[in-house]
């Protein structure tokens, strides 16, 4: 009986529920074998790059192009780059990571084709793997988010880790298999998947958040985030299994029909709910579990951090989204008040903080308190808009938060240090295309129009008006004045105050300038015509229940 | 999908700001771009105008693109009597604005012409956006420029006054988004025909009334709520002191008429009494600050709080004589204290210093300013014969007929504009010249008298000849008096109360 079990149908198995991580976990595993190939590093990729070209080459036969195609590029491109940059191993891993996550990204978009939403409109939910992984919005949207961030990470990261000397080759695989956690957390539709995948990113943040290992705030971070993180997992872990003692599920849909029975003992049930609360909220970095956040955020490296910021947050809220909606229905009474105030809490408090601060990283560490509380909105309006108004909210942060993280890299690498509102003095005259980016980003944080912060803010809003919460949102709203408060502080010492001649430029490389023009023209896009994605976030309002 | 004058209009000044971003630094180049788009944009506006059916009270000219169909909202542009004067006035100023700027800006003139135009166009917008979502849009995108305009161009103390100006404005357009975003989730649209169509229970009224207002009084500047305006207008650069007075409070009254007034027609009815009496302290109030200013330029920006308080008087008399007067008045406040911040501008530009006690007989030493600034002074007091007294004058006559009390008082707000004004003209520009500086004061240059010259003329055309502006004006007032429920000249409390 055990050996039935465990032989395997590969026919039966939904190989396209996972493409997009399948392709990332594998790249990771190329890329981290390259590493330690050392003299055969040629050798190694052209050895791991045949099997994923022959299976491409099978795939694009039986019908399958563009899997098929990214398969055999990704195979090719292996043994290419390793012989294109020649001694310079972390371009290898650079550009071997961005274009593993430009494939996931298309993959994810494929998938959405041909699987989710073949006749177009709403997407069509499925489970897959026997209901560990759900095919739908949620997952569909998160993926969207974190692979766009990775892969806009990895060029902005690029020359900043060379020049901190940081930029060891565990990076790339350790971001790769970090953003495969954050896509399965999107997917994940019961307790093991969801608390594995949440283990995985974390386990790898932790590492990368301590990379500068001669830097003390860095270890400092690491170690925080690492003890930090590991409570709430167990708390988080606890709250599972009072669940599963509650109802006797470990599958999502399961435990949401089972917290309804009369039979399941309630107070389990609401003990169960309130610790996972407290360990998802740690995660999101919802007040009052957000107390690791600012000094993590300042210690670690600055494009960890944004990648922190962008990704973690969306895969988190991911989770959030599917315990609530599809777990917890039933208490819908109980826990659409209580995250309401955190929320409520979230906005104010981060706002309030953010304003006294004078380090650029740990500003931005508080306002993403503050919108991870805007982001609650949407899930406590716990209706279809609310679902797809927190999916696109997360976007439109994400894309924007990394654009400023990225302008503050390109000052921080002069600084090497802390980089302060006094670093920032007169830069609209010394680099205004730089500082211009950075202001359109703190704008689009702000909530400004013409802005992709702006179409998130009117959505999530407009779903917690919808259901009711005006006051949360008139919360909202006071909470983005004080916010725009200190986004127009730094925008303000850009330009209105006069340059200091003794400071040195930023350093802008190709990379960093790349990524940071992508992200402002995709703020700039989603603000003013956001139409097409919106539309996405809308079909994407479909989860497995 | 159609594409028309309105949006050529909307589109040139942006247009040219995008030009900007292209052309290289020089400030010959700059000024010849930044003029011929804000003169284009005038032409095309004068299309519009050309387009116009007076006759015809409803929006008209519609103009709609696809915008946001997931979320309901649309590209839907459309003018009626009220907004069309407006947009003309900001069309007509722009281009004067910036060539009165172009002697005084000497930093980053091509990133102060954009926020120029990027400006115009969100003005513009707002003015003619049938889309509450649009409208917001605008509405909340217009503090991006001036913002900069402000902090950048502006004066010693320019940072806090461009961060009050903000957080104010921003505080009261997002909460008129939320009243917005709950008038979508009753309707599904962002259609302002389709929204004003919409039947409201009189507790919802009062509550989303009062996000508008609070957010179109900030703008306007309503008495209690006004106190950012002194600090913008005198730090702002004085393209930018015009621009604000002339056309950036003027969204707070068009704001109200266009929305607060027939969207929530119960708790307009109940509010107005309320709003008169602010109204009249506003006026008293801000014409009292003013008699005491040492400052021209802060004289002035009080005088605005107090003449934009007739507006509101006006509006709120809720009939149509008053009502018209105050889109009118409009107009009128946009030119005459226009061209004082304008004047101010020019005579700062030469003395660097906007006290009033460091000037003294100068008519002798400017004689061309001096005239100018009596006429312009004499059309703010709203003398007989200039566009002032066509404006104030049937907006106390309609006061008078809704509530003697308020127009017995804001009557005296006109005597005290006299005094202040004139008081400050006389202490300025007559008695003894006094001192080297006064003494060495050049007159006005043909280029400063090209930009006054357009706008005297209409302050005198409109006090003689005001007819056309009243038809274009009225028929668009009296449809939202309308669906307030007062179409009688004069308010009859009884129809008010019946109409509940």
């Amino acid at each position: 009986m055990f050996l039935a079990q465990s032989s395997v149908d590969f026919a039966s198995i939904a190989w396209s529920s996972f493409a997009p991580e399948l392709v990332v976990v594998c790249a990771a595993m190329v890329l981290l074998l390259l590493a330690v190939a050392g003299r055969f590093r040629l050798a190694v990729a052209a050895g791991c790059g045949l099997p994923a070209v022959g299976a491409g080459v099978w795939l694009v036969a039986s019908g399958r192009v563009l899997p098929g195609a990214i398969a055999i590029a990704l195979g090719a491109a292996a043994p290419a780059l390793v012989v294109a940059f020649p001694g310079r191993p972390s371009l290898t891993q650079s550009w071997g990571s961005g274009l593993t996550l430009f494939a996931a990204l298309l993959l994810t978009f494929w998938q959405y084709a041909e699987v989710l939403a073949p006749h177009g409109g709403l997407i069509v939910p499925t489970e897959a793997l026997q209901g560990a992984l759900a095919n739908d919005g949620i997952g569909f949207f998160t993926r969207i988010t974190v692979y766009l961030s990775a892969l806009l990470v990895v060029p902005i990261g690029y020359g900043y880790l060379r020049d901190r000397q940081i930029g060891r080759a565990e990076v790339e695989p350790l971001l790769l298999l970090s953003v495969a956690g954050m896509a399965f957390l999107g997917t994940a539709n019961d307790l093991i998947t969801l608390f594995i995948s949440l283990e995985v990113l974390s386990m790898a943040l932790y590492v990368l958040t301590g990379l500068a290992r001669r830097d003390r705030r860095s270890q400092e971070a690491s170690l925080k985030y690492f003890v930090t993180g590991s409570v709430a997992s167990a708390i988080l872990l606890y709250g599972m299994a009072l669940l599963y003692t509650a109802t006797g599920s470990l599958d999502l849909a399961g435990i949401g029909s089972g917290l309804g029975l009369v039979t399941s003992p309630p107070v389990v049930g609401v003990l169960g709910l309130a610790l996972v609360t407290v360990g998802i909220g740690f995660k999101v970095a919802l007040a009052p579990f957000h107390l690791w956040a600012p000094d993590v955020y300042q210690g670690a490296p600055t494009n960890v951090t944004a990648f922190m910021a962008a990704a973690v947050k969306a895969a988190g809220f991911a989770a959030l989204l599917r315990l609530y909606l599809v777990a917890f229905p039933n208490y819908a009474s109980l826990w659409i008040p209580v995250l309401s105030v955190l929320a409520a809490v979230s906005m104010l408090y981060g706002a309030w903080v953010a304003i006294v601060q004078h380090d650029i990283k740990r500003m931005l560490a508080y306002s993403s308190i503050t919108h991870a509380g805007y982001a609650t909105i949407g899930v406590v309006s716990n209706s279809d808009a609310g679902l797809s108004s927190t999916l696109w909210y997360l976007l439109t942060y994400a894309v924007a938060t990394l654009g400023a993280f990225g302008c503050v890299i390109a000052i921080e690498r002069v600084r090497r240090g802390e980089v302060t509102l006094v670093d920032l003095r007169g830069l609209g005259r010394t680099s205004p295309m730089l500082a211009g980016i950075l202001t359109l980003c703190l704008l689009s944080l702000a909530g400004v129009p013409a802005t992709a912060g702006f179409i998130g803010k009117l959505t999530v809003f407009q779903a917690g008006v919808a259901a009711g919460h005006t006051w949360l949102v008139v919360i909202g709203v006071v909470s983005s004045v004080i916010a725009a408060f200190f986004y127009l502080r730094i925008a303000g010492t850009m330009f209105l105050e006069e340059a200091d001649e003794s400071r040195g430029l930023p350093l802008v490389t190709t990379g960093l300038s790349a990524g940071v023009s992508v992200a402002a023209t995709l703020v700039l896009f989603l603000g003013i015509q956001p139409q097409l994605l919106l539309q996405l976030a809308e079909n994407a309002a479909a989860v497995v229940r | 999908m159609s594409i028309g004058p309105i949006t050529l209009t909307l589109a040139l000044p942006l247009l040219g700001a995008l030009v900007l971003a292209f052309v290289a630094d020089d400030p010959r180049v700059v000024r010849i771009v930044g003029l011929a788009a804000s003169v284009a944009a005038f032409v095309a506006s004068l299309v519009l105008l050309v387009d116009f059916d007076v006759a015809n009270s409803s929006m008209q000219l519609h103009e709609t693109m696809s915008w946001i169909p997931a979320i309901g909202a649309s590209f839907s542009l459309a003018v009626d009597g009220v907004s069309l004067v407006l947009i003309l006035l900001t069309t007509f100023l722009v281009p004067l604005i910036l060539v009165a700027s172009y002697g005084s800006v000497t930093v980053s003139l091509k990133g102060y012409v954009a926020a120029f135009l990027a400006l115009e166009t969100a003005v513009l917008g707002v003015f003619a956006a049938t889309d509450l979502l649009l409208f917001a849009v605008f509405f909340e995108f217009t503090l991006v420029p001036m913002y900069f305009i402000i902090g950048i161009w502006g004066g010693a103390n320019r940072r806090y006054a461009a961060v009050k100006f903000f957080l104010y404005t921003t505080l009261g357009g997002l909460l008129m988004l939320v009243g917005i975003l709950y008038l979508y989730s009753q309707t599904g649209t962002f259609d302002y025909e389709a929204i004003r169509a919409l039947e409201l229970g009189t507790t919802e009224q009062h509550w989303l009334f009062a996000a508008f207002l609070l957010a179109f009084a900030i703008k306007v500047p309503i008495f209690p709520v006004h106190t950012w305006l002194p600090d913008a207008h005198t730090e702002a650069p004085t393209g930018g002191s015009v621009f604000l007075a002339a056309v950036l409070l003027k969204m707070g009254t068009f704001g109200l008429l266009r929305y607060a007034l027939p969207l929530f027609p119960d708790a307009t009815r109940a509010w107005a009494p309320w709003l008169l009496g602010i109204a009249v302290i506003g006026i008293l109030y801000g014409s009292l600050v003013a008699l005491m200013q040492s400052d021209i330029k802060r004289l002035i920006a009080y005088s605005s709080v107090a003449h934009m308080g007739f507006v509101v008087l006006g509006t709120f008399a809720l009939n149509t004589t008053a009502t018209t007067a105050s889109v009118v008045q409009m107009i009128n406040h946009g030119l005459s204290t226009g061209a004082l911040f304008l004047l101010i501008g020019f005579l700062y530009e030469r003395r660097h210093t906007r006290q009033i006690a460091a000037f003294g007989g100068l008519a002798k030493r400017v004689p061309v300013m001096a005239g100018f600034w009596l006429l312009v002074s004499m059309s703010s007091l709203a003398l007989p014969g200039l566009n002032g007294f066509v404006g104030e004058f049937p907006i106390l006559l309609g006061t008078f007929q809704t509530a003697p009390w308020a127009g017995v008082l804001a009557a005296f707000g006109a005597v005290l504009a006299a005094l202040y004004l004139l008081w400050a003209y006389q202490r300025m520009f007559h008695g003894p010249l006094v001192g080297a500086d006064n003494e060495h004061t050049t007159d006005l240059k043909p280029r400063e008298i090209g930009v006054l010259v357009p706008i005297v003329v209409l302050i005198v055309a409109i006090g003689l000849y005001p007819k056309p502006l009243f038809d274009l004006v009225e028929p668009s007032v009296e449809r939202v008096l309308t669906e307030v429920g007062v179409d009688a000249p004069a308010v009859e409390p009884a129809a008010a109360q019946t109409d509940q």
